[in-house]
């Protein structure tokens, strides 16, 4: 190895020591700020290595921890739940509009293309939902809206579908007598694993991060999604402590560990992310390069 | 085969599109609250000869604790049942979306017939007619409702002389002053009752920036209040938005810039003199902190606010440290206070007449007003005596069960029992404050700025590029305040304030007649 790789070799691994610093620091900040006293918060500010360990934050979580538990159970069924249901819907649709002897595929495709540019909007969505299907305040107002069917990746998964499952593996299975239900779940699934865990790991994130369809469907507290909960209370907590509260509510704002909490909400909200992505890691690199490589 | 290919393919393709409607047609799993059969025996009372109906009510809750809403809805409803035969459902919608579920609401043709409109929104959805006029309902069903709600207060509700909402009995009217720690002015013997006006202030901040580091003399409120902004709100009516206002004590309304005004520039002034003596933090244009969290970490000195009676012992509990205040001006009333959170009837309601009664109720029955401002009794408090309540035995404010703490949207607030450990007369003190109020000459009115959205926005960027700057002193009125007014002009504020001006006129003719 000659002299100026093995600089550039150092060179490059300080760029990615930097790049992972600037990408952990953050988050590390976030996580020593959600066990620093409040009230050190507010004297000195944010710091990685707080003087003033308190747990005041998690404790005060803990005391809310029936409505955060809850919501954290909703969170993850309808992940669990969104996620399975969407990766079916989606490749149930992609695989028929990726053969070439499907009847009317050009026009399902343009469907679906269609109403990736233009959609009826955020009044005619809630009448539907709610007044004709009547999903106001149940748990699938979280699931079906908006996030079960993404027509970019019904697209994503066609263009899979049509390039990397060869047509004489389709072809030999119907010599051998399976039939389409039988050839699209023992044959097509299993050689298409890359680009469900790419999708499926999209799916995961938006289905964790959305609070959008809990604040449009549902009123009901008991149905309120994690992320949900957090937005919620940060805005009550703004709202609360803007207005002019009498007797007992002024107290309680008082005793709230605002900066704290928020971070403490952040660390307890990221965690199944954190815990999920490595599991998807190498499907996700295989899903993403998929196209560029041919035959 | 091939056939039964292309049978199979397009028959994928039907479940798809038809999976998502099955899977929605399913199972709901939770059925909405039934209205209680609770009440259905009671005896004859005046409601009892109308049609039974229910009634849908939304409001905004900004509080965990909502858990207790169903047996308030269901004792609620009992009382309705007998006065007024119809039962209410209470429909709680979080302050964050608020605003947006009741566009869907309306513009979905849910059931609702109630809801609280304000928030900075009445007047757009008065024009986008989407509230009830309640004139002939107030005449007929509503005779409690002008017999508590004085005649100016019900009237500054109305848009082109047409009543849309019914104003709350609360703390209508605010004064302006400062809030400092008790301690401090002990220490030092600092003679409050010497405190005038905003001058006087310049040697008590010199006082504690002498004596006590660490400890900023005058924080902001807030984020969005700076020291300013409550000293003018001592001197002008905001008129809506700020741009283009009316000074308090004027007759003959008249709608002035406020940027390019003697008094402004004078305040501007007063609060770049502390800035620049270290009075203000120096990051006051820019931080988020607000004084109640500083005042407990022992950081700060005092904050400017606006105030009510009972205010000193509130902002004490809310800062952990004994507050003492004191007030710079009369209490004053202007249109803002009063179209904030109204009650209104939506006009897709089915049941305007009973709605209109049911808001009678709300503004005159003491059991009906406590049992929404505070809950069930025995359950969500006690009485400790004839109008003063508390907790009962083992209940806190974080374990409450109804814990709205919105006894100030519900009505009538006055007739609602006071909460322990407030002054019993409270509410006497609060009317009294209200009445003596000075009312803005423009009360009443609520400019529509519409056909000059342009160049409000381009305005409002103006504003908010100086705004903090200036009113925490950061920057210098001097050498900025020429350039912030030529920008102001750039962006057409004097067309605004032309607009407000031709509409106010108006106003003020169809108010006379």
């Amino acid at each position: 190895m000659g002299k100026t790789t093995k600089y550039g070799q150092w060179a490059l691994h300080a760029l990615f020591l930097l790049i992972s610093a600037a990408a952990l620091l953050p988050f590390l900040l976030l996580v020593s700020s959600s066990i620093t006293d409040e009230q050190e918060i507010i004297k000195s500010g944010y710091s990685l290595f707080p003087s003033q360990i308190s747990f005041a934050a998690y404790d005060y979580l803990m005391k809310d921890a029936e409505a955060i538990l809850r919501s954290y159970g909703i969170s993850v069924a309808v992940t669990v739940i969104g996620t399975i249901a969407s990766l079916l819907m989606i490749s149930l649709f992609a695989y028929p509009i990726s053969r070439k002897d499907m009847p009317f595929r050009n026009g399902l495709s343009f469907y679906v293309f269609f109403t990736m540019l233009f959609n009826g909007g955020l009044v005619p969505t809630y009448y539907v939902y709610t007044q004709i299907l009547d999903l106001k305040n149940t748990i699938w107002a979280l699931i079906i809206p908006i996030l079960l069917l993404n027509g970019f990746y019904v697209l994503l998964a066609r263009t899979f579908f049509a390039t990397s499952i060869p047509v004489p593996v389709i072809e030999s299975a119907y010599i051998d007598g399976a039939g389409e239900f039988r050839i699209f779940f023992r044959i097509v699934m299993p050689l298409s694993l890359p680009i469900l865990a790419t999708i499926g790991l999209f799916q995961v994130i938006h289905y964790w991060n959305d609070w959008f369809n809990a604040l449009i469907f549902v009123t009901d507290s008991k149905l309120f999604s994690l992320q949900y909960l957090l937005n919620k209370i940060l805005l009550d907590i703004q709202f609360l402590s803007s207005s002019e509260m009498g007797g007992n509510q002024a107290e309680m704002i008082a005793a709230l560990p605002k900066e704290s909490v928020r971070m403490a909400m952040a660390v307890i909200g990221v965690i199944p992310i954190l815990v999920s992505y490595p599991f998807f890691q190498k499907y996700f690199v295989k899903g993403l390069t998929v196209g560029a490589v041919k035959g | 085969m091939k056939k039964g290919f292309r049978m199979m393919t397009a028959l994928m393709a039907v479940c798809v599109t038809s999976a998502a409607v099955l899977t929605a047609c399913s199972t709901k799993s939770n059925e909405p609250a039934k209205p209680s059969a609770g009440g259905a025996a009671q005896e004859a009372k005046p409601g009892s000869n109308l049609p039974p109906a229910e009634l849908a009510m939304a409001f905004f809750t900004t509080s965990s604790q909502t858990q207790g809403i169903a047996a308030v809805q269901e004792e609620l409803s009992k009382l309705t049942k007998a006065k007024i035969n119809a039962t209410v459902k209470l429909v709680p919608v979080s302050y964050g979306s608020y605003l947006q579920q009741m566009n869907l609401m309306q513009a979905s043709g849910e059931k609702l017939d109630l809801f609280v409109s304000g928030l900075g929104q009445y007047s757009t959805q008065v024009a986008q007619g989407r509230l009830m006029p309640l004139d002939d309902l107030l005449n007929k069903y509503g005779s409690n409702i002008k017999k508590y709600v004085d005649a100016p207060f019900l009237d500054a509700a109305r848009i082109n002389g047409k009543l849309y909402s019914i104003p709350g009995i609360r703390d209508l009217a605010s004064d302006r002053g400062i809030a400092m720690r008790k301690d401090l002015i002990d220490k030092y013997k600092i003679d409050v009752s010497k405190i005038k006006t905003f001058d006087d202030l310049d040697a008590v901040f010199k006082t504690i920036k002498d004596n006590e580091p660490g400890v900023t003399p005058l924080v902001s409120y807030q984020a969005n209040s700076n020291p300013a902004d409550t000293m003018l709100g001592t001197k002008f009516d905001n008129l809506d938005d700020g741009l283009g206002v009316m000074a308090l004590d004027d007759s003959s309304l008249k709608v002035m810039n406020l940027y390019d005004n003697k008094f402004y520039t004078d305040t501007l002034n007063t609060v770049r003199r502390w800035y620049t003596a270290g009075y203000i933090p120096k990051d006051a244009a820019v931080t988020k902190d607000n004084a109640n969290d500083l005042i407990k970490a022992g950081r700060a000195f005092s904050y400017f606010t606006t105030m009510k009676p009972g205010y000193a012992q509130q902002a004490s509990r809310a800062a952990g440290k004994e507050i003492v205040t004191v007030s710079f001006s009369d209490p004053n009333i202007v249109t803002l206070n009063l179209t904030r959170f109204n009650w209104a009837i939506s006009n897709n309601s089915k049941e305007p007449e009973r709605a209109m009664m049911f808001l009678d109720l709300m503004y005159s029955d003491k059991d009906i007003i406590n049992l929404l401002a505070w809950g069930i009794e025995g359950k969500d408090y006690v009485k400790k005596s004839d109008n003063m309540i508390d907790y009962p035995e083992g209940v806190t404010a974080s374990t409450v069960q109804y814990g709205l703490n919105q006894g100030w949207l519900f009505g009538n607030q006055f007739l609602s029992y006071v909460f322990s450990p407030d002054p019993a007369d409270l509410w006497q003190q609060m009317d009294k404050f209200n009445k003596g109020a000075i009312k803005s000459k423009a009360l009443g009115f609520t400019p529509d700025m519409t056909s000059l959205k342009t160049e409000s926005v381009a305005v409002m960027n103006v504003v908010n590029q100086y705004k903090n700057g200036l009113h925490t002193g950061t920057l210098d009125p001097q050498s900025v305040l020429p350039e912030f007014n030529k920008k102001l002009k750039d962006a057409g504020i004097d067309k605004i304030i032309a607009e407000k001006q031709k509409q106010l006129d108006e106003w003020a003719k169809t108010k006379k007649q």
